[in-house]
């Protein structure tokens, strides 16, 4: 299957200047759909950063201090395991506590450097049985007052909302971006389809002197993805604009509490490039795969 | 060379195309296939480069049954098998040259063969003159002979030819007729379906006659009817 490369090369460029509308067409689509999927993917890391202690089965937190002996944290254990009001504890000691920092604060290495494990409060999540606020006030205040605990904390009633709204809404913009790639492979299968059908006349002739199934199909192929590829560049411009934007107006603005909890490390921008370099090839391929087996008979 | 074994081509489930055929050309030979519209001559042929499979016989190729042949292989039989049809097939926006080359281009040939190949196969079917021209500035006569030497610049065992002077004037014809029979002495064998009358007789060469999808005639140094 020996296919020159210049070969393919020029004759993609031709296929790609011959159907220009077309190509740009199916690029954009594949841009914007890439882009609604970055965004998508960085808030949601960015939910479950920031939202890391808020898991929806946590609503109390109780923080030893750091000086606290194994004998307290046992003591309050056993409390906490034979309390009738707790459905469900889970004990975060340092290495648990300290793999969970770096994990928030990923990009932020000389933060991260600067803490040792030792440094770090170990804490008991509680899930009481109820979720009556009350309730939930009552067992904290029994612990409040224990040898060791540093403080009491109550995952607030408000958080959670915000907390599921963004993800209901990051959920429709996931929908949304998964709708515009199912569009992207329809517009690189059609444009390759068109692209078929002007060189009809050089694939019978290809066909008649026995070029190979690859030689014919190829220079296709590489145009979808070329459609897919470009399009992931696109949509990479735009998920690193969309970060620094957010960096500069939601993370370092004290004004928008929550929004500002938000955040992802350049780690996952990088993994959202990623994925969006293979989506794009995954969806030019699958476009012009579809195109050339049922377009090009061989 | 080729040989069909009880071949019956059925298009579409009804249309019987071929019917039981039963051929045995050998290598170097010049058959005729003449017979009335619909007959099945085109349809011989396209069994031969594997356009179409038989429903039911076998067909082989230089020994091979291409029947059997695995689909990523076909190119390769057609390697071998040169194509030459009544309406050219050139590529309008290619040169004389450039639509000879092409053919050794898909098959991913070298460009030094490439350069080599093609004015000595131009100069062979007396076009060397023209190489830089485009189709539509040839005569039907020089565009025909275009593309017998793209069907031929691969020295194939053999060369299919569907009516190739169906468009030409008779003295155009004759030409041609001469470019193929050189061809066929080169121990090329060549297959033409042809409605050409003056042709089949002048020349005097195996004929095989189709009449309703199926062979009625195969006779030697054969004649129209």
């Amino acid at each position: 299957m020996a296919v020159r490369l210049d070969y393919v090369l020029k004759e993609t460029g031709s296929n790609l200047r011959r159907n220009a509308t077309l190509t740009i067409a199916a690029v954009l689509t594949v841009a914007v759909s890439l882009s609604l999927v970055a965004a998508s993917f960085l808030i949601g890391k960015g939910i479950n950063n920031s939202f890391l202690g808020l898991r929806s089965d946590v609503q109390l937190f109780i923080y030893m201090k750091p000086e606290a002996t194994a004998e307290q944290i046992k003591s309050i254990k056993k409390d906490l395991d034979e309390s009738p009001q707790v459905r469900k504890v889970d004990f975060y000691g340092k290495d648990k506590t300290f793999a969970e920092f770096k994990r928030l604060f990923a990009d932020q290495p000389d933060l991260v450097s600067t803490i040792k494990p030792d440094e770090l409060p170990q804490s008991f999540r509680v899930l009481p049985k109820s979720t009556d606020a009350d309730v939930v006030a009552a067992v904290g205040k029994q612990f409040k007052s224990k040898a060791g605990v540093l403080r009491v904390e109550y995952a607030a009633e408000y958080a959670r909302q915000v907390q599921r709204s963004l993800r209901t809404l990051n959920t429709w913009v996931l929908i949304v971006g998964g709708i515009l790639i199912a569009a992207s492979v329809l517009l690189i299968f059609n444009t390759i389809r068109t692209a078929v059908f002007a060189r009809r006349r050089e694939i019978e002739v290809m066909r008649l002197v026995g070029a190979s199934n690859w030689f014919i199909r190829l220079p296709f192929m590489v145009e979808g993805l070329v459609h897919g590829l470009s399009g992931a560049l696109l949509a990479a411009l735009g998920a690193w604009g969309f970060d620094a934007l957010w960096k500069k107006n939601f993370v370092n603005q004290v004004a928008f509490e929550l929004l500002n909890q938000i955040r992802w490390s350049s780690g996952d921008l990088w993994l959202a490039i990623v994925v969006i370099f293979f989506v794009g090839a995954l969806t030019g391929a699958v476009g012009s795969g579809i195109a050339v087996s049922r377009f090009l008979k061989i | 060379m080729i040989k069909l074994d009880n071949v019956t081509k059925i298009y579409k489930g009804e249309h019987v195309a071929l019917r039981d055929a039963s051929v045995d050309i050998a290598k170097g030979e010049f058959v005729f296939l003449v017979g009335p519209s619909g007959s099945g001559k085109s349809t011989f042929l396209r069994l031969l480069n594997r356009e179409e499979s038989p429903e039911q016989g076998r067909i082989y190729v230089a020994g091979k049954d291409i029947g059997e042949l695995p689909g990523y292989k076909v190119p390769y039989l057609r390697r071998n098998i040169g194509s030459v049809f009544q309406d050219f097939k050139l590529l309008p926006n290619k040169t004389v040259y450039e639509n000879v080359a092409f053919a050794l281009e898909a098959i991913g040939r070298p460009k030094s063969a490439i350069k080599e190949a093609v004015p000595q196969i131009l100069e062979l079917v007396g076009l060397a003159k023209k190489a830089g021209n485009m189709p539509d500035e040839l005569s039907g006569g020089e565009q025909q002979r275009v593309s017998i030497a793209r069907a031929f610049v691969n020295r194939p065992l053999i060369l299919l030819a569907d009516e190739p002077t169906g468009n030409l004037d008779p003295a155009t014809s004759v030409g041609i007729m001469k470019l193929l029979d050189r061809i066929n002495r080169t121990g090329t064998t060549v297959v033409m379906a042809t409605h050409d009358r003056g042709i089949v007789d002048t020349m005097r060469r195996r004929v095989i006659e189709l009449d309703r999808s199926r062979i009625v005639r195969d006779q030697a140094r054969g004649v129209y009817e």
